[in-house]
């Protein structure tokens, strides 16, 4: 079983994601970004996704997960740097520079395979691809 | 068809737990106006939640109307030992989930009478990930460690850090069998949350708990 905190945050994004799927569309990507505080396991999480997208729309789209950084800044030298981890030493010596970062979790983007020729198929009304597409009205 | 798959980018921009953050927004509007000060309790397994629940609401007693809700796993241990000192706890069964979410804590608050209750403590899962990232509409957040977990907990758990009001550090009757570093966790702390108050306490002694209800009634006051 993989680690709960991944999979009850896959969970609700495959629940989300699936509100936005366009009818037939079948989705390749899916895009999120992850503040460093949420300390979210990459691989724990596509894990997770595997798990939770089986036997639904998404099973086999990749999860893109778009980690921000910790900011660590040195009360010493003043510099600013980005780090994986909360705790680093400053390049000046300092050993406690100040760790900030952001605990966001969100939804930014999915890529869904278009559908062209199949005219059968009936209208698909992929989103448009200027952007403007809001694929959540498609959801009911 | 054969060929070259085309595909579209469809930018969405939305929280991944927006249903919980709304949810939780209609439980901290609904406990406000009813004037109640709710505190979201967090820490590892073991690390005392329920103790110091108990030994808080011993000392409360004729002072405040407390309610309390409580997620446990599978069992109602620690609902029974809390209905001890409160007669308004309610407890959350929580299965195989490893936190508390918005709407369990308003499904538990409709099976309670809240008239007159002004204070609400919430025990969460014992866990000190999962829980910090889903907000359950409390007013605070009280970071629960304790000396038997190790020095280094604070300095791997920065959520729960950054994210209390108040961390309790408990057990610290025991600090003369244990070897705890104590000016380092509470340096990591510091490091991470320059401003939030640490508060070493012991639920079985009552050791600390004058700065502990001093910070409970300055903050619900
Ligand atoms: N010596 C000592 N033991 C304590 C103290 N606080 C709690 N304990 C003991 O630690 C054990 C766990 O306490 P609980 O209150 O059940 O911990 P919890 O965090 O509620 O645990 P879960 O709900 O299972 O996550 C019990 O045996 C308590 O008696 C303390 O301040 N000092
Ligand atoms: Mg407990
Ligand atoms: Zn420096
Ligand atoms: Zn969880």
């Amino acid at each position: 079983m993989p680690d709960v905190h991944e999979f009850s945050i896959a969970d609700a994004l495959a629940t989300q994601v699936l509100r936005h799927v366009p009818a037939h569309g079948r989705v390749h990507e899916v895009e999120i970004r992850v503040g460093a505080l949420r300390g979210l396991e990459p691989a724990a999480m596509e894990m997770c996704w595997d798990a939770v997208t089986h036997d639904t729309p998404l099973a086999g789209s990749v999860l893109v997960m778009d980690i921000r950084p910790w900011s660590l800044t040195c009360p010493t030298c003043g510099r600013v740097w980005e780090s994986p981890v909360p705790f680093a030493d400053c390049t000046c010596g300092e050993v406690a520079p100040r760790p900030t970062a952001t605990d966001e979790l969100d939804l930014v983007s999915m890529t869904v395979e278009d559908e062209d020729g199949d005219e059968d198929e009936g209208p698909v009304a992929a989103a448009t691809p200027d952007g403007g597409a809001e694929a959540g009205e498609r959801a009911s | 068809m054969s060929g070259t798959v085309r595909t579209t980018r469809l930018p969405i921009a939305e929280r991944v737990l927006e249903v919980n953050d709304q949810l939780a927004e209609g439980v901290r509007a609904d406990l406000a106006r009813r004037g109640i000060f709710a505190i979201d309790l967090i820490g590892a397994p073991g690390s005392g939640k329920t103790a110091l629940l108990e030994a808080t609401l011993q000392r409360l007693q004729g002072r405040r109307r407390p309610a309390v809700l409580v997620g446990d796993l599978a069992t109602r241990r620690d609902g029974d030992r809390l209905a001890r000192w409160c007669d308004r706890v309610v407890q959350i069964s929580t299965g195989e989930g490893c936190h508390l979410e918005a709407g369990q804590v308003r499904d538990a608050l409709g099976q309670l009478d809240l008239d007159g209750v002004d204070l609400l403590f919430i025990e969460n899962v014992g866990n000190l990930i999962c829980p910090v990232g889903f907000d359950l509409g409390q007013s605070a957040k009280v970071g629960l460690f304790s000396l038997t977990e190790g020095d280094d907990k604070a300095a791997k758990h920065p959520y729960l850090v950054t994210a209390a009001d108040v961390i309790l550090l408990n057990k610290i009757d025991l600090a003369p069998y244990l070897t705890f570093d104590r000016a380092g966790f509470e340096a990591d702390v510091r490091q991470l949350n320059p401003t939030v108050p640490i508060l070493g306490i012991s639920a079985t002694t009552g050791e600390g708990f004058d700065a502990w209800l001093g910070w409970l009634e300055r903050s619900s006051a």
